[in-house]
């Protein structure tokens, strides 16, 4: 009897590690995306896809970071953790060349006119012109936001260039005693997209054609003495302040993302497209950084063509709209179009402009290590410890060393 | 080999075992990958490179201020949470009531994961928004922006370290301190000596190696910062709170540059181990001070 129930409970546990290291099967998707409002939006609408397809949709939510490394750590394994990811528009470059992405035209997506063609133009490699690897699924661009109550005050228009930002600010700051313009100079990823705008609209770019680094040109001297400039009238801030701030009064005029400030009609701040110019009458330049989160079929998944099949899903129109009612942020024409959507989501038409006249960072697989090296010299600038041009300096020699 | 000795090997094997898969093979594997330029994500062309990584990190100025920085934290921190514990685990065992409350609510912070404690900190400290700025301004002070300021950033973590693992060294030397022989307060005090003296001479040898034991394990841990200064700070700015942590974390999981991240941590080792090969001697070769715990 005793050696039965033994061989019974041997079973079963034999029984039950193998069901547990069966390979996951076709009725499980599993989601690797960014956290916050994007899990959100897809949690939203995922259950149309579940019931056709009858399959379960799992959405991990990770921070950048955790995702960016979770992700290349899954790539090396054969079958791989997940059917879809998530990736920054910056990382694709690096995912690419990697092989993480399975190519899109080989699973039956085929390019969609109706997406925003510079958004479209980030899931190709080579960038543009390239195959499709992922399709854009948040269509987050770079904006200037104000706040109308301080501008209004001193009968102040929408500045169109950043001389105007920066006697707009000297004014406010000393007049209403809030800061003039807030700046995001948090070392890393956060400094380096607040500076680049500023950077391009005096004309500079952080590469030439043979991608030698040329962030110490006059253009890159100028917008930094006029980052430092904003900064003294100002104030240095993370994201919760930067939109609290505005949102209150206690700060006039700042750059950041539509995710953080747009949650519907009672949107406290007001937008308008980064300013393109240095100075008025001077050359007009592309200046909003595009920053969407892309996504693509892993080329490890266990079941590609339905994960194409719920990638096409998520991003088509009719999902975006739902969406977009839940804090997604679409990379579609015709969503941003949608006379119903635009009455009632009054900055479409702003970021649909801001996203058209975007400007995209260096697409380079190199990037996230340029972008710390360059991120490391603005905060020395900003914090004084090293002159605008011994910083921009330092920053062109240690990106040329990456670069090698 | 006799039957005892196979005995004795057959139980000593799966620890072994465990030890080589878990210790012994990550350790060696790290060793010989930071003598390669491995970078993850084309582990295929990887190749052997020498101590070029290792130069590169020694040359590297941001990884001489991490070190910087990593070393006077340490100190500062390590000096300031042993001085304070003892104050409170002197002052704490000194007290008639309210033990069991005050022993409790001093321990809440370390009870606290770091991450929770640098962003509930990050919220305090807010410039903006922050309870402490709103307190300062009270009296006609501030706003401070203590996380973005060069002159502050470095002190600000400091202190937040200061405040959760202060209440950790208290509980041990607390602990010692209820270990020490009444017999000996007796006849000091038969003897007429005063409190400083029954201080230096009976309870600072006698909890001597609970505080050894603090000062190690505090050493080796503020060695490790990391999460505090990844969510409060970003290692800016300018540098002024970059760990070697941090450092390592940049290089070698973000940037998956698994060959100089390897060398990176190497180095680190060594530091560590030159600043707690003092404890380690003493609690192995038992000299001195027995290690007791």
């Amino acid at each position: 009897m005793k050696k039965n129930v033994f061989i019974l409970i041997s079973f079963v546990i034999v029984a039950s590690i193998l069901a547990g290291c069966q390979s996951k099967g076709a009725d499980k998707l599993v989601v690797a995306a960014r956290g916050g409002s994007h899990v959100t939006a897809m949690e939203a609408v995922k259950e149309a896809f579940e019931k056709e397809h009858n399959v379960q949709v799992e959405i991990i939510g990770l921070e950048a970071a955790d995702l960016k490394q979770k992700i290349s750590l899954d790539a090396k394994n054969k079958n791989g953790a997940y059917d879809l990811i998530m990736a920054d528009d910056p990382w694709m470059p690096e995912f690419s060349e990697a092989g993480i992405f399975a190519n899109l035209s080989k699973l039956g997506v085929t390019e969609d006119a109706d997406f925003e063609a510079s958004s479209l133009a980030l899931g190709k490699h080579p960038y543009g012109t390239g195959e499709l690897y992922a399709l854009p699924f948040s269509g987050n661009v770079q904006l200037f936001f104000y706040n109308k109550q301080l501008l209004d005050k001193h009968n102040y228009e929408v500045p169109q260039s950043w001389e105007e930002v920066l006697s707009m600010a000297k004014t406010i700051h000393e007049q209403d005693g809030v800061a003039g313009y807030v700046i995001r100079g948090q070392q890393g990823n956060p400094i380096v997209s607040d500076f680049l705008p500023i950077f391009w609209a005096y004309g500079g770019q952080v590469f030439d054609d043979n991608w030698n680094a040329q962030i110490d040109s006059e253009a890159g001297k100028k917008a930094l003495n006029t980052y430092i400039e904003l900064l003294a009238v100002g104030a240095n801030y993370e994201t919760t302040d930067i939109v609290s701030s505005l949102a209150t009064s206690q700060a006039a005029m700042a750059l950041g993302w539509p995710s953080w400030f747009i949650t519907g009609e009672e949107a406290s701040a007001e937008y308008s497209p980064v300013p393109a110019q240095a100075a008025d009458g001077a050359e007009a330049f592309a200046t909003g950084m595009i920053g969407n989160w892309m996504m693509g079929v892993t080329a490890n998944s266990k079941t590609p063509e339905l994960a194409a099949e719920f990638l096409t899903f998520i991003t088509s129109s009719e999902v975006q709209k739902q969406m977009v009612e839940h804090g997604g942020v679409p990379t579609r024409k015709s969503v941003y179009l949608d006379s119903e959507l635009s009455a009632k989501y009054k900055h479409f038409p702003v970021q649909l402009e801001a996203l058209e006249n975007s400007v995209a960072r260096p697409r380079t697989p190199l990037w996230s290590r340029v972008e710390e090296a360059l991120g490391t010299e603005l905060s020395a600038a900003i914090a004084g410890t090293k002159t605008v041009e011994a910083a921009l300096s330092a920053a062109n020699q240690e990106i040329n060393q990456i670069m090698k | 080999m006799h039957s005892k000795q196979r005995f004795q090997w057959a139980m000593l094997a799966p620890v072994i075992l465990l030890l080589t898969g878990l210790t012994v093979f990550p350790i060696g594997y790290t060793i010989l990958n930071s003598f390669t330029d491995y970078y993850y994500l084309a582990s295929e062309s990887k190749q052997f490179i020498g101590f070029a990584n290792y130069i590169k990190v020694i040359q590297d100025e941001v990884f001489l201020k991490a070190v910087w920085n990593t070393v006077k934290f340490m100190v500062l921190a390590v000096t300031a949470e042993i001085a304070l514990g003892l104050g409170m685990a002197v002052l704490v065992e000194s007290l008639k009531r309210g033990l069991k409350i005050l022993r409790i609510s001093l321990l809440l912070p370390s009870l606290l994961p770091p991450v929770t404690v640098a962003l509930i900190w990050q919220m305090m400290l807010s410039n903006h928004n922050g309870i402490i700025n709103h307190l300062l301004s009270y009296f006609g002070r501030g706003p401070f922006n203590f996380l973005m300021d060069i002159h502050t950033a470095f002190y600000a973590v400091l202190f937040i370290d200061i405040w959760q693992w202060t209440p950790f060294a208290f509980l041990l030397i607390y602990a010692a301190l209820q270990a020490v022989p009444k017999l000996q307060y007796d006849a000091a005090k038969v003897d007429g000596a005063g409190r400083g003296r029954i201080f230096l001479h009976i309870t600072l040898p006698n909890i001597m190696p609970s505080l050894m034991m603090v000062i190690l394990l505090r050493t080796i841990d503020t060695f490790r910062l990391f999460d505090k200064v990844n969510i409060l700070t970003g290692g800016g700015p300018a540098n002024s709170t970059t760990t070697i942590t941090q450092y390592i974390y940049r290089h070698g999981v973000y940037n998956l540059q698994i060959g100089y991240g390897a060398a990176a941590s190497m180095i680190m080792v060594l530091l560590v181990l030159t600043f707690s090969i003092f404890y380690i001697k003493r609690s192995i070769g038992g000299s001195g001070h027995d290690m007791r715990y």
